[in-house]
């Protein structure tokens, strides 16, 4: 069974996003938690763009898209309360272009969690997520038992 | 001009900073480029938009490797004979320790440039560059010449 239901997950999701002042910026928001994954939107901002002839997005906002995803998916693991988590490492590879002036969404999942370790990976895509931008794959670490369910807690007082 | 006409011209602390101005994520950014004794050293200046934890206070991770990413786009460009617009195959990224609300600095090294490939590290870091905050390391794929440039 799931620690959390879908909904809890969306909710802690939303709060810890709502905290963070670059993906506020960036306008990067929640689209969905299904079961353990987890799917953030980027749209289209023409201060993201890489190549401003082509107006396509910078690799770099893809690695923030990323790098977010994938570390707010380790809240959605079924098999962890979840806990606080700097990321150790992360890998992307760029496979393909957007076209200019598309959102982008990035969908992450945990593939395996220990004591220490969650391993995490993930795309960004703009049609389909089988036909992917972008994949990427990390490793978090779980530095202390602080079970941050507490803040679910906090908004329903 | 473009960012792929203004490459031509020879680095210096003025074309580092107009092939910045081309790139609007660049400036969103805010990153800067400066030249000591012939490497180029960028920064990333102190701004609270880039906070990814606002308990730390620290940096948003992925901005870290945003600019690490432009830094080694740029050193490679700097270092090419014919410089042409490389672009980003891989990106692997280790993070070392949190980068707190200050300015950031990164460094490049062009670790090999074959003819279809460049391999770039980049070592990015706060107080000194003895403690970095992440290295990574960018493959870069080198697009052809046209005859007619060479």
């Amino acid at each position: 069974m799931p620690i959390l239901t879908d909904a809890e997950k969306t909710k802690l999701v939303r709060i810890m996003n709502d905290h963070i002042p670059h993906t506020a910026s960036l306008g990067i928001e929640l689209h969905s938690v299904v079961g353990e994954e987890l799917t953030f939107k980027m749209p289209y901002r023409k201060e993201l763009v890489g190549d401003a002839e082509a107006g396509t997005f910078h690799g770099g906002a893809l690695t923030v898209l990323l790098d977010h995803t994938l570390g707010m998916s380790t809240v959605c693991g079924d098999s962890m309360l979840p806990s606080v988590t700097p990321t150790l490492d992360l890998r992307i590879d760029h496979l393909g272009i957007a076209p200019p002036r598309v959102d982008i969404y990035a969908t992450a999942k945990v593939y395996k969690a220990t004591r220490k370790l969650i391993f995490v990976e993930g795309v960004a895509y703009y049609d389909s997520k089988d036909n992917p931008i972008a994949r990427a794959t990390g490793s978090w670490v779980r530095v202390a038992d602080v079970d941050l369910t507490w803040m679910l807690g906090a908004v329903q007082q | 001009m473009t960012l792929a006409d203004v490459i031509h011209q020879a680095p210096s602390a003025d074309t580092l900073k107009l092939w910045l101005t081309k790139v609007p994520y660049a400036c969103y950014l805010g990153i800067r480029a400066e030249l000591h004794n012939n490497e180029i050293l960028f920064i990333l200046p102190k701004d609270k938009k880039l906070i990814g934890n606002p308990s730390l206070p620290a940096l948003h991770g992925g901005v870290v490797g945003a600019f690490m990413e432009q830094a080694a786009a740029f050193h490679l460009i700097a270092k090419m004979e014919q410089p042409s617009l490389p672009k980003i195959i891989n990106f692997s990224l280790d993070y070392l320790r949190p980068a707190r609300l200050r300015d950031t600095y990164a460094s490049c090294k062009l670790t090999r440039q074959g003819r279809f490939i460049a391999n770039v590290s980049v070592t990015s870091w706060q107080e000194h560059i003895d403690k970095p905050n992440a290295i990574a390391r960018a493959h870069f794929l080198i697009p052809e010449i046209k005859q007619q440039e060479k």
